[in-house]
Parts: structure tokens; sequence; C-alpha cells
């Protein structure tokens, strides 16, 4: 089958970016103002304000400034200016940005002496690296390239039977041209994972999963929690997933049907080509930041009664064969399948309408959620602050 | 007639994709038909058998949990009368 060709940004690290995205990064919650201060006064730059940050321990503090790094390093970020409170956060930061070979600053508002010298310092710095990025030009890049991410949100029981299956199809398609695609959302796996651990390529994979899903039981039970309400959440269970064995074995219908290469880490970089899944937590925001992290260019999220939420660094494709949510919710949704259910289209002409999405959005067509700004960050937290 | 699918040969449950009311006779994709007890919104699930508290619920020919109280054909199938297998709290 022919693979229609794609192009990107080539970056000092031998990635590509379909983006080319000056990024503002606040390295903790105290210097978020800073920073949306900044990219308000320079239109065109996205930021990175993921919330805490200050005072974090042990993992909880490897994972928070892994993946706010690994999302400054985003093969769509081109450049980055970094605000922190301190010295050693935004120094860190910015430091681990450079490694990559990206232009990078950084502007802790205690030395640089307050906030709005820093507003000032860092719009400059924003500035030129807008003008520099403007001087690249996209080249053909390869499929091997190219990571999707795919999560779903929102979701009902027309996820399973439209969206999440079309989702899947378009997976298979990256994987079959020899990219990667990374599915999480664990807990989505719980009652599915045996059709999943069935995919995996080595049995150190298929045990990584089994142990990841089998944390998902035992931390609920050991904190007494009924998931009813959690997950499913409230929306799913008003659209008709009564338990999360079935919420799973609809979602995990986005990942496809290709062997399981690799089993990661949250926020870590795939090393595997194919697919992959990553051990995350489910809830949208926080999950697509786990995406991001993990060098995903693009996000396919599936939705049932309707999500509005999209990554300021991976655009995030919005995709509903609920024909309901599609009419309700149309400013939100890039991809109406709902043809579906209302006229018997087959789902194969459903991926193809939503390949082609994918490939528009590759060449630069923005999502709804960037368009209206529906872009958040958050990091997951493994432990609490003292 | 409101349309229901049937999305495995295993399943006892099918699913709603239109919303359908208690009274009104169900089409299903298998070719039969069945008469609603109650009202199935869009996306929900109805019983194509009749289960007995415990059985398990079959959808995508996978289990989804299990009745905790009888169910018959026709019934709305949701978290009313069904549960998680795999989410066991202890009370």
């Amino acid at each position: 089958m022919s693979q229609p060709e794609i192009q990107g940004y080539l970056r000092p690290d031998g990635r590509y970016g379909i983006r080319n995205l000056v990024a503002v990064v606040a390295t903790m919650d105290n210097a978020h103002p800073t920073a949306r201060r900044i990219a308000q006064t320079v239109r065109g730059t996205v930021t990175i304000c993921p919330g805490f940050g200050r005072a974090m321990m042990g993992e909880d503090a490897a994972q928070h400034f892994r993946t706010l790094t690994n999302m400054a390093t985003n093969p769509n970020v081109f450049g980055a200016v970094v605000v922190g409170l301190d010295k050693k956060s935004s120094h860190d930061v910015a430091e681990a940005i450079a490694k990559t070979g990206r232009p990078v600053a950084a502007f802790p508002i205690e030395e640089v002496g307050g906030t709005v010298k820093a507003t000032e310092q860092g719009a400059r710095m924003a500035m030129q690296l807008c003008y520099d990025a403007a001087r690249q030009r996209p080249v053909p890049m390869p499929w091997s390239e190219f990571v999707l991410g795919v999560e779903c949100g929102g979701s009902d029981g027309s996820s399973g039977l439209v969206s999440n299956p079309a989702t899947g199809a378009v997976a298979d398609m990256v994987v079959d041209r020899g990219g990667t695609v990374i599915m999480s959302e664990t807990v989505e796996m719980l009652g599915g994972e045996h059709l999943l651990a069935a995919r995996a390529s080595d049995p150190a994979v298929r045990d990584k999963l089994v142990k990841a899903v089998g944390f998902c039981v035992s931390y609920a039970a050991e904190h007494g929690i009924d998931l009813l309400g959690s997950n499913p959440t409230a929306d799913n269970i008003e659209g008709g997933l009564s338990t999360i064995e079935e919420k799973a074995l609809g979602a995990i219908k986005k990942g496809g049907t290709r062997p399981l290469m690799e089993v990661i880490d949250l926020g870590f970089r795939p090393t595997k080509k194919g697919y992959v899944i990553m051990d995350a937590p489910a809830p949208g925001v926080e999950n697509i930041s786990s995406l991001s992290a993990g060098g995903c260019q693009a996000i396919i999220f599936s939705t049932g009664k309707g999500n509005t939420s999209g990554h300021p660094i991976s655009p995030t494709i919005k995709v509903s064969g609920n024909p309901f949510t599609v009419e309700a919710m149309r400013d939100n949704i890039d991809v109406d399948l709902s043809a579906v259910i209302t006229r018997g289209m087959p789902l194969g002409e459903a991926a193809a309408k939503l390949e082609k999405e994918l490939i528009d959005v590759i060449y630069g067509k923005p999502t709804s959620a960037c368009l209206l700004g529906e872009t958040e960050v958050a990091i997951s937290r493994i432990l609490r602050c003292l | 007639m409101p349309k229901f699918l049937v999305l495995d040969p295993k399943d006892n449950v099918a699913v709603a994709v239109e919303p359908a009311k208690g009274g009104e006779v169900a089409e299903l994709s298998t070719g039969g038909s069945l008469t609603l007890n109650a009202d199935v919104p869009f996306a929900h699930k109805t019983a194509l058998a009749a289960l007995k508290a415990g059985d398990k619920v079959v959808k995508y020919g996978e289990v989804i949990g299990a009745a905790y109280r009888d169910i018959k054909p026709g019934d709305h199938v949701h978290v009313h009368n069904i549960r998680s297998l795999r989410n066991e709290v202890k009370k």
C-alpha cells in the first residue's frame, strides 16, 4: 500500500518535529505567572506550566523533572526559555534542554531581580528564538521517526465501537510504516490485559505489563477504593460504561493490533519502534503530558461524551463516533466519525478519514484544542511533599 | 425499531446505537428482536438472556463483570445490576 509522504523540522538530536515551537518552560508553580506573561508578550510561543516542582522529593522529583525536560525537548520544540524561582532548578532544566542541541536560556527570578525583569529578559530571548525558528525549513521525514500517541477520554459506549477502533486502525498504519505508537492509561487495560499480554514480543515485556496492571488492582484494594466513579468516571457511566473491564476492552482498541514491543515508565522515551505501552495514569491532561514527554509529535484523542483537552506541544486530534457529541460539542471535535453509527459507514472508511486528518495536522493544520487554546499540562505525582 | 448491536456471538448483552424506550421492540444486528423492559439510552446495554446474580456478563466476547441481581432479557444492564469482577472493595 502506498504511504503518504510527511515532513518535519530536523533537530540537532536527529529527531523530526511536525511543529517548530518556542516553549516557555516554568520549572515550578511559582514561575507560572512569569512564564505566561512571557508567552502573552511574544505571540506564537507556548507555555509548559505543569504545577508543583518546589521541594519535591525522591522519585517524585525525578519524575517531575524528567517529564518536564522530555516535554521541553519533544521533537516539536525548536528552543526554549526557562523560568524558575531559583537558580538551581532553572539552570538544571536549561542544561538538560541544551544537551539536546536546542537553543535555550534560563531566567531565574531570584537571580535576574524579580518577575518584571525576568519577563522582560525572557520575552527578548523568546523573540530571538522565534526569529531563528522561522528560518528553519521542513524537510522530508521518514515514518520511522514519527511517534503517535493514542489517548481516550470522556469515553462512552460508542468509544469502543467507533472512535477507538478507528484510532487503532490508524495506529496499525503508523506501525506498518515503521513508526511508533504509544498507548497509555494503564488502569484502562484492566480486564483486557490478557489480550495485550498475548501480543507481547517477549516474556519480560509481558511480565512488565501484567505487573503494571496488577498494581492498579492492588493500589485500589490497599486504599479501599471502589474504582466505580473514578474509572469509569461519572460521565463514562452516564455514557453506558458499567465497569472498568468494559471500559478497558473498548479503550485498548485504540492501540491497534500489532505486537507489543516495550512497556516504558512515565515520561520516558521508547527505545523500540512499533507499538509501545507507557505505564501512566489515565486522566486526560496528565496522560497527554506523559505521551508528549515520550516524544509523541501528535496525539489522537478518542472521545465519546466529549473532551476538550489538548497538549500545547503535541497537537491533539479529537475524534468521536457519538452522533450526539459531535453535534453538541462540535467546536471541540476535529473528526466526526458518527456516520459509522448513523449511516453504517465502514470502519475502514472511518479510519481513512482519521488518517487524512492526521496527515493534515502533520502538515500544519491546527487542531480545535490548539485554535481555542484548550491546552494544558500536568505531571503526575508519586509522593506528596512534606 | 431501535437498533442494537451484538458485538460477538458469545455476548449476552447488546448495545443500543440509538436511544430506546421501555416497551419498544429492539432490532438486533444478529437478526432477532427483543422487547425492552426499560429505557436504554444511546450506547447503553440490554440483556439478551436471563442472568442470575453471579453470572458473568459478556461483551466484545469478553467478561466485563458479573450480575449482582437477577436480570431478565430486555432489561437495561448497567451499574444498578452488574459490577466489576476485578475491583473487590472491602467494606
